[in-house]
């Protein structure tokens, strides 16, 4: 979705959610109405940007609170009005009602749980494919933890009526504010919310059964430059052989040829590929090959990740309980450094 | 071949869709129309279940090239993380590119000095080519052996390219289109 197509969607949504004036006394308020006798009104504040600053109702944050079953967290709507708090609102609070407290955001929360929940993907990505190269495991973290996929799934949980923030462009030294980034904020805000309260392991949980039970396509992610040249040195790897033989073939001299043709080490065939000339399905064999040892992927009653170490329960985690069970899997063979964006993203003593 | 008319009442009789007469003509490269085996019938990779309870029978035919299947740690598909099975004197398919098989002879300290001597003198008299031929062995080893300096090797390169783009001028629109068309599908691989 383009940002004008996301934009035409974020509007559509804040004019059609309902705005809740039970938690004032008398409407319409007297900031919005004109007093009589004075020509000039007191003050004037564009009906848009006062719906804006209006809260939600409580009774829609217990909802939203009970509905993703966190409502022993989010004790209190305060925490729950807190949570769903982008801090780009504050800027609308000062500019409107400059005399009202600042409002608690969700900044700091955010900023806690976005390092958690790339942790515990980063662990589950790496527990589930030991094989595969870095690049595409990023991605795959990206997939599962990346803000898009958090905006989605704070739609999903009905948290886009909740949400208070407010638009702003991007200047060079703040970069701007987009629906999709404030709405990422919530899940994040939550999972440190749970960490707060609860445990590691209890964030865990929250970020396992909301973003890493998605499912994700790796087989897209995974694209190769050269797949002959990266097979050559995996095969080099492992010490073993690779040649490249017919399987089968059909109308080579007429307009629509087909070949299969198998890439062997010895009598191992290690992948198979089809295409319309040889070379075609050569290079298909070969990303078959690659794609067979990169999407192996642990059992999941083997899967055991690092984090399971973290007792459960509050206070300090070295002092509180006995660490929990992990056995660390054996190390496999490194990534082929072709094609691997070797260390550019390492600084060099 | 199917302008004469069919009286109206062996219409229904008589099928025109791929029709048997006129036969091929014998002594020609002439053929019947090729009919294809139904891959639903006496397909011998199917495997037939029979579910009593519901009264259905379970059939699944395995498409001819399969992509791979899922892979365990435990149980891996692919033959590079499982040891490697001891030959067998079972023939194998023939290989794609039967000519990369040959072995060329080792050579001597004396050749090699010899081949990176007329490398260095006059890279563009004596490319890999020409000296593989010479002393019989591969481009590649002449390129391990004798490798040209970087900066010569770019500068090779660009003027290889220039040449090149000079000759992509004189192209015609066809021939534009046609490598065009196939770089296109190269994407597609």
């Amino acid at each position: 979705m383009g940002h004008v197509q996301r934009r035409l969607a974020s509007t559509t949504a804040k004019l059609a959610s309902s705005l809740s004036v039970a938690h004032l006394q008398k409407f319409p308020p007297k900031e919005l109405l004109s007093v009589k006798g004075q020509e000039i009104p007191k003050s004037t504040i564009n009906p848009e940007a006062w719906a804006s600053l209006q809260p939600p109702p409580s009774t829609a944050l217990s909802a939203f609170a009970h509905r993703i079953g966190l409502a022993s967290v989010l004790t209190s709507t305060e925490i729950t009005q807190q949570v769903c708090t982008h801090p780009s609102f504050v800027q609308l609070v000062q500019q409107h009602k400059p005399h009202d407290p600042a409002p608690v955001t969700n900044g700091q929360l955010a900023a806690i749980g976005n390092s958690l929940m790339g942790l515990f993907a980063t662990e589950y990505v790496r527990a589930t494919y030991p094989y595969l190269p870095t690049r595409v495991m990023k991605a795959a973290v990206t997939a599962h933890v990346g803000p898009l996929p958090c905006a989605n799934v704070a739609q999903e949980m009905g948290a886009t009526p909740l949400l208070r923030w407010h638009r702003s462009r991007g200047t060079l030294l703040k970069s701007g504010v987009l629906h999709s980034d404030a709405l990422a904020s919530i899940p994040r805000a939550l999972t440190a919310l749970v960490y707060n309260q609860r445990s590691l392991p209890s964030a865990r949980k929250f970020v396992h059964s909301y973003f890493l039970s998605r499912e994700v396509d790796l087989r897209g992610m995974i694209k190769f430059l050269d797949p002959k040249k990266a097979l050559l040195e995996m095969v080099k790897k492992f010490v073993f052989n690779s040649s490249s033989r017919l399987l089968k073939e059909t109308g080579r001299y007429s307009n629509t040829p087909v070949f299969v043709v198998g890439i062997f080490s010895g009598e191992d065939q290690l992948g198979e590929g089809f295409g319309s000339s040889l070379k075609m399905a050569e290079f298909r064999a070969a990303e078959d090959a690659l794609l067979r040892v990169y999407l192996t992927r642990t059992p999941p009653h083997l899967v055991q990740f690092p984090s399971e170490t973290f007792p459960v329960g509050l206070g300090d985690v070295f002092t509180k309980a006995p660490e929990g069970e992990y056995k660390a899997p054996q190390l496999v063979e490194s990534e082929i450094m072709y094609a691997s964006s070797g260390n550019s993203f390492t600084r060099s003593a | 071949m199917l302008g004469r008319q069919l009286p109206s009442f062996t219409r229904f009789l008589a099928r025109t869709y791929a029709p048997k007469w006129p036969r091929p003509k014998p002594g020609t490269a002439e053929r019947p129309p090729y009919r294809a085996p139904d891959p639903l019938i006496n397909n011998p990779s199917a495997t037939v279940t029979n579910l009593p309870d519901e009264e259905l029978t379970f059939i699944h035919r395995p498409p001819p090239t399969a992509p791979s299947p899922i892979s365990y740690t435990t149980n891996p598909v692919s033959p590079l993380l499982k040891d490697p099975t001891p030959s067998t004197s079972s023939a194998l398919p023939p290989l794609t590119r039967p000519s990369t098989e040959s072995s060329y002879p080792r050579l001597t300290t004396e050749q090699i000095a010899e081949i990176r001597r007329l490398r260095s003198v006059n890279p563009v008299k004596w490319t890999r080519g020409v000296l593989a031929k010479k002393f019989n062995c591969s481009q590649q080893f002449v390129a391990l052996v004798a490798a040209t300096k970087k900066s010569t090797r770019r500068q090779l390169i660009r003027n290889r390219d220039v040449e090149h783009e000079k000759n992509r001028e004189q192209w015609s629109e066809k021939r534009r289109l046609v490598v065009a068309i196939s770089q296109k599908r190269r994407q597609y691989w």
